[in-house]
């Protein structure tokens, strides 16, 4: 044999072993690998998931919620699509859900507004649709995955706030949505705070009917009743901006504390200005962004735990997911809404 | 008297050829999704509680009035039987039986009012609309779930293929097609809402008989909303908003006008199931919730406007439509 065959045929021997020895080239993972790239995704761009949700033209739906979840369409190349009631109405929520069914869709992502559309959901599981509930999870439900906020939690941090604001001691009151169940869960958090601490009073709940208006009407009528009253908190959207008008026109900005939920750029606003203390944020992107994403892996089996999970009753995504809660005031304002 | 057969049956069979080319156009379109048993069942599903609520509306309608509580005596019935049956323990028909009274109490407010105090009917039942509202958060709560399964079979059991709520309506539109077109009692309602003093001046009691219009038009509202719970295995204070729009919208487009004197209850009917269609449509074609107000609206005008044409056809002036219908005089 010549000699520089002698040493290319060594020289491969010794590469062929370094490479057998190296860890991440061992036989199992190359097998993942070169599976991953035989079952390379073939995206249909007809293949088409859909949001049902209610009052779909809610400003913060639409800002968070479907923005995100269009933004995932078009990054993944599939076909995005939002219904529901332009109302806060959830029997036509229902109704939605249900006529959306036979057509098929890919994956049903589904804001959890109430327990009630438990029914409506288990059709689309039953019609072997791929479904993600979002927002509050809708526990008597058999939807596949649930990503969201806690809305006990909402309410335990904006307690918490309030306790720091007032130091402990004063009246306080609440405002949102009375008779919507994840907001009563708040409410509940709020309240189990506040018990610990003998000085505070809650002089009550009062209801938004979510509406700015309704929310700085109700405020300026607490304040011309209890020109003591130390702080008020909101819990629905339209209601962060209704107390800070309130408390603006009564000339009491810094002297009532206002804590509130959500961060629209009117919130935003009232924090730099100082009538907005605290503001609880839910990561809304994160529910529809992932939402989707869990539609398209159960669909596409990204993650295969078995040989066939459909039979096996695997679900191969997360069953729940918290995604967790965001805090602004005054000293982190400027990540949220950079100075013009 | 302004009753106008032909004019009515022209609407009524132009209804029911609109929802012909509909359900035609849309088979073609979306072949095999909008035609299926299973599309076309929910869809009757989710407008039979509107149809029911649409029946009691009519007969309103007819008599020259009309009830905007009903979607708070919906959400208000449906959480009382709830109420009695979660925190009390009572049998299911008689939390039935109680949340029909509660609501057939209601419909006699709102007539006494109406009809002997001589309140008009958008003021005293926009009141009570706040009203009942309030006392269906009072019962409610944040929502009243896990409710006896004999009640869930109330409005979830499937017979035929079709759910429980799908028969109740077919029973009840049955039910009064008969009695409004065959009986004494209820046609005295057309020549009410056709000329009131006349109707007086014949004998007609019709304080009385507005009493009985208010009362049956909650008693059907309240038991939609019994079924509502029932159906949904749960009792929320949100239900019914925005209800009361709708319904008026359907009987209008069914032949109903806001004058009063005609009507029939298969023009209830059609109206409802034309409002189902062309939500169901939307959401086959996937059309945004942007437009769906743009849409509803845009029926609601049509209907309207073809109600006044209609009326100027048959001499009455747009200053009287008004004076008629919002009991406003200039």
């Amino acid at each position: 044999m010549h000699y520089r065959t002698k040493y290319f045929l060594i020289g491969l021997l010794i590469t062929g072993v370094l490479m057998g020895c190296d860890p991440s080239k061992g036989v199992y993972t190359r097998d993942r690998v070169e599976g991953s790239e035989s079952q390379e995704v073939e995206i249909d761009p007809n293949e088409e998931y859909v949001m049902v949700t209610t009052f779909v033209n809610f400003p913060m739906y639409v800002n968070h919620d479907q923005e995100a979840f269009h933004r995932w369409g078009r990054k993944t190349g599939v076909k995005t699509t939002v219904l529901g009631p332009s109302e806060w109405d959830v029997v036509q929520q229902i109704a939605f859900i249900e006529q959306v069914i036979p057509s098929k869709p890919a994956g049903l992502l589904i804001n959890g507004t109430d327990p009630a559309i438990a029914g409506a959901i288990n059709k689309a599981v039953d019609a072997g649709i791929p479904t993600v509930v979002y927002d509050s999870d809708i526990t008597d439900s058999r939807r596949h995955a649930f990503l969201g906020t806690d809305w006990y939690e909402i309410g335990r941090l904006q307690g918490e706030a309030m306790v720091e604001l007032i130091g402990g001691k004063g009246k306080v009151a609440y405002i949102g949505l009375i008779g919507q169940a994840n907001m009563e869960s708040g409410y509940q958090g709020y309240r189990d705070v506040m018990e610990k601490y003998p000085g505070i009073e809650i002089i009550g709940n009062f209801d938004s009917k979510g509406s700015t208006e309704e929310a700085a009407r109700t405020t300026a009528d607490l304040i011309s009743a209890n020109p003591d009253i130390s702080g008020i908190s909101g819990f629905d959207g339209m209601t962060g901006p209704g107390i800070g008008l309130a408390v603006k026109e009564a000339g009491k900005v810094g002297q009532i504390k206002v804590t509130t939920v959500d961060w629209e750029p009117e919130h935003l606003r009232l924090v730099r200005e100082g009538v907005i203390q605290v503001l609880i944020g839910q990561k809304r992107e994160l529910f529809t962004w992932y939402g989707a994403q869990f539609l398209y892996d159960m669909v596409h089996n990204t993650n295969m735990l078995s040989d066939d999970d459909d039979e096996a009753g695997i679900t191969n995504v997360p069953y729940s997911v918290n995604t967790g809660l965001l805090k602004i005031t005054a000293e982190n304002i400027d990540l949220f809404d950079a100075p013009q | 008297m302004q009753f106008s057969a032909g004019s009515l049956q022209d609407r009524v069979v132009t209804l029911a050829i609109t929802i012909l080319v509909l359900i035609v156009v849309s088979s073609i379109i979306w072949t095999g999704k909008f035609a299926s048993w299973e599309n076309l069942s929910l869809v009757l599903l989710n407008l039979s509680i509107d149809a029911i609520v649409a029946v009691g509306m009519m007969i309103l309608l007819i008599s020259g009035s009309f009830d905007l509580s009903v979607g708070s005596v919906v959400a208000f019935a449906g959480g009382f039987a709830a109420y009695l049956m979660y925190y009390w323990g009572v049998y299911v028909p008689v939390a039935i039986i109680a949340a029909l009274g509660a609501s057939l109490v209601i419909g006699l407010v709102n007539g006494l009012l109406v009809a002997y105090i001589g309140i008009n009917p958008l003021i005293q039942t926009l009141a009570m609309m706040g009203i009942v509202r309030g006392l269906a958060l009072m019962v409610s709560g944040s929502g009243i779930q896990n409710l006896p399964t004999h009640f869930e079979a109330f409005g979830q059991s499937v017979f035929l293929g079709l759910q429980t709520p799908v028969w109740y309506m077919l029973i009840i539109v049955g039910v009064f097609s008969f009695l409004v077109a065959r009986t004494v009692f209820f046609r005295r309602y057309y020549y009410i809402g056709g000329n009131e003093k006349a109707a007086a001046l014949s004998g007609i009691r019709v304080k009385r008989m507005k009493v009985y219009s208010f009362i049956l038009m909650s008693g059907l509202a309240g038991f939609a909303g019994v079924v509502l719970a029932g159906r949904l295995g749960a009792a929320m204070p949100t239900t019914g908003q925005g209800m009361e729009l709708r319904v008026i919208t359907a009987v209008i487009l069914g032949g109903a006008s806001l004058l009063g004197g005609q009507g029939k209850i298969a023009g209830a009917l059609l109206g409802t199931i034309f409002m189902g269609l062309v939500a169901n449509i939307m959401i086959l074609a996937r059309i945004s919730g942007y437009w769906q107000q743009i849409i509803l609206g845009v029926i609601l005008i049509l209907a309207v406007a073809s109600d006044i044409l209609m009326k100027r056809r048959g001499g009455v002036t747009a200053k009287q439509y008004l004076t008629k219908t919002t009991g406003i005089k200039n």
